[in-house]
């Protein structure tokens, strides 16, 4: 064997070991929580951590018969969906103006309302909220929602519309298209899959974002993330049915990723690369 | 069909202006050609008709009407652009009926201008085809036929032949002569190739920095260009030019004191000047033997071309080409004699390059 297909089949192997490393890392959390809402109450929390126990549903049992599981569920999915559609209707036609205008401050002022902690809008939005009534409503958690949703959909199809050539745009306009029919006609169609990309990628942030819901909501529109929260008492917390609660939450999104995983990255590297 | 009228056009980028002042006037059915080198500011001449561009002052008319602020979906012209534009998520078929279709024309009449248009540039195969699953060249006829379909007051042509290989940009380019020749429409064609230029064109208009340097006809351009930098620019090879002043009675080359055999009105309008730029095209010089009317050059290289022979020699300092039979095959170093056929040289001021008639 060369000494050049030695190094390759080192590479190769080293590049294994990275991925089995990263892969170990990231997923051991989640690893974890899933077995644990499987082990009895009183194993959860054992040291050392038991590999090897009864599997048990007491833990999915106790959630369900303790809060309305359900409701909450629903909850989540109205706000999920709600924010996902507002950052939708609002972040497409964003994305294309500032791709169009090629002005970048208005993405950019997003981006940084996006990085900036959530807590800086919490109080501003609790007393405005709360002066009109509207805590503890859908509107109000789907709005708020919208910070996390809009900044991700202008950010994913920014380089979608950008990878456009200029000149399709301009046929269109000698064609006779408007502007709003040059983005519903041409530009939409032609960036489906970052719109399917950002729409997943808004679904599963506005899911599992946890502090709005927790100050914004009331008993009727709590959130399921918010709602889990309610198993860590001051005296004792329920690892069970906590780590129950945080499976079921995370299931919608994995399996959400895992169906959609060769459109994700292709969407994502949309923009990316040219011609 | 319609005229095109621009009025003292200036266009400004910030402080940058690329057209200072312009005035055109294209007839009704007529063929013109925008020709120049690159950032004359010819494509951006062609936006502007287009409407894609604002203009900074100025009035532009198509037809009888004002179009200053009329929006591009709204003059009534098709264009065909360098990279196609085609749409990429529509098949053929809907790229050519897309405009169609939003001017509310009814889907026989669509059908029927569709099928008329991929008949006349032989597309029919292709309706159901998406553009990435075509070749260049008919890409090319696509972004034909999506003009042709909407019968527009007038078509402009953005380089729409620079992605084709040569031998496809010679067919197309016929193509298109043909096609104007058919539709009997305004045309308006921008390009940066001269040959394009002068096989298409009705009328040339030859831009630099955004100033028409001359606007007429392929052979007038050719056969009388009004300054120094239109026969330079039109012409392949491109025109030699030598340095030169009227002394004892004769044409002398500046560098050098070589004598230039100069007859005719030439000879007495560089009397008149004094001194000029001597304009020889490579195909107006004849060899001859004879010393005392000819100049003396050593043969630097030869290029046989099967059409023609070009002979590459240094003449007063100036690098120059002769364009001659191709029974003729000096070898490199030889000595022959050349001089310009009477009546085919060209003089320009020495200052301002304006032709010295």
């Amino acid at each position: 064997m060369t000494d050049a297909a030695n190094t390759d089949r080192w590479i190769r192997w080293l590049n294994t070991l990275q991925l089995v490393i990263a892969g170990a890392l990231i997923m051991a959390p989640t690893v974890w929580m899933v077995l644990s809402s499987f082990k009895p109450s009183f194993e959860v929390t054992a040291y050392p951590p038991t590999l090897m126990f009864s599997p048990t549903l007491e833990n999915y049992v106790e959630l369900t018969k303790t809060t309305p599981f359900l409701s909450y569920a629903l909850n989540s999915l109205v706000v999920t969906v709600g924010s996902t559609a507002l950052g939708l209707v609002f972040g497409i036609p964003a994305a294309f103006a500032v791709s169009w205008t090629r002005i970048s401050w208005p993405a950019i002022l997003t981006l940084a309302a996006r990085m900036a902690p959530g807590t800086l809008f919490l109080l501003p939005w609790y007393v405005m909220f709360r002066q009109i009534g509207m805590i503890g409503s859908y509107t109000a958690l789907i709005l708020s929602h919208a910070v996390i949703t809009l900044p991700i959909v202008i950010w994913v199809l920014l380089p979608s519309f950008d990878a456009i050539p200029r000149s399709v745009f301009e046929a269109a306009q000698v064609d006779g298209c408007s502007v709003t029919r040059i983005l519903w006609r041409i530009a939409m169609p032609l960036v489906a899959s970052g719109i399917a990309v950002s729409a997943i990628l808004a679904f599963v942030f506005s899911w599992n974002y946890f502090l709005f819901a927790l100050v914004l909501s009331n008993g009727d529109t709590k959130t399921l993330i918010a709602a889990a929260f309610n198993f860590i008492g001051e005296g004792s917390t329920q690892w069970g049915a906590l780590m129950a609660a945080a499976t079921l939450i995370a299931l919608p999104p994995l399996v959400l990723a895992a169906l959609v995983q060769r459109w994700l990255v292709s969407g994502l590297t949309l923009g990316a690369v040219k011609g | 069909m319609a005229s095109i009228s621009i009025r003292n056009l200036v266009k400004r980028y910030g402080n940058l202006t690329v057209i200072p002042d312009l005035n055109l006037e294209i007839a009704d059915h007529e063929f013109v050609v925008f020709v120049g080198p690159s950032g004359c500011g010819k494509s951006t001449l062609l936006r502007i008709i287009a409407g894609l561009e604002p203009i900074s002052s100025g009035e532009i008319y198509i037809g009888d009407k004002r179009v200053n602020g009329v929006q591009a979906a709204h003059r009534d012209i098709a264009m065909v652009f360098q990279d196609y534009a085609l749409y990429p998520h529509m098949k053929v078929y809907d790229n050519m009926s897309f405009a169609l279709e939003l001017r509310g024309v009814s889907r026989a009449e669509i059908d029927a201008r569709v099928k008329r248009a991929a008949a006349l540039l032989h597309i029919e195969p292709y309706l159901d085809r998406k553009p990435k699953e075509l070749s260049g060249g008919q890409r090319q006829r696509v972004a034909m036929g999506r003009a042709i379909v909407r019968n527009p007051k007038a078509f402009l042509f953005d380089e729409p032949l620079s992605n084709l290989d040569a031998k496809l940009r010679g067919q197309v380019r016929a193509e298109i002569k043909a096609l104007s020749q058919e539709l009997k429409t305004t045309m308006v064609f921008v390009t940066h190739d001269q040959i394009e230029a002068m096989t298409m064109a009705d009328r040339i208009v030859v831009l630099q920095s955004g100033t028409i340097q001359q606007y007429d006809t392929p052979e007038t351009v050719y056969e009388r260009p009004a300054n120094q930098f239109v026969a330079g620019f039109i012409g392949s090879p491109a025109m030699n030019f030598f340095p030169v002043e009227w002394r004892q009675g004769q044409a002398i080359l500046s560098l050098g004191g070589i004598v230039m055999p100069l007859e005719g009105e030439s000879a007495g309008r560089l009397r008149v000047a004094g001194n000029a730029v001597l304009g020889i095209r490579p195909e107006h010089f004849v060899v001859t033997t004879e010393a005392a009317d000819s100049v003396a050059i050593n043969v630097k290289l030869v290029e046989p071309l099967g059409s023609d022979t070009l002979i590459h020699f240094d003449l007063a300092g100036v690098s120059a080409i002769a364009r001659v039979d191709p029974s003729l095959r000096p070898k490199v170093g030889d000595r022959i004699g050349l001089r310009p056929q009477p009546g085919k040289t060209h003089l320009f001021d020495a200052a301002n390059g304006q032709v010295l008639r």
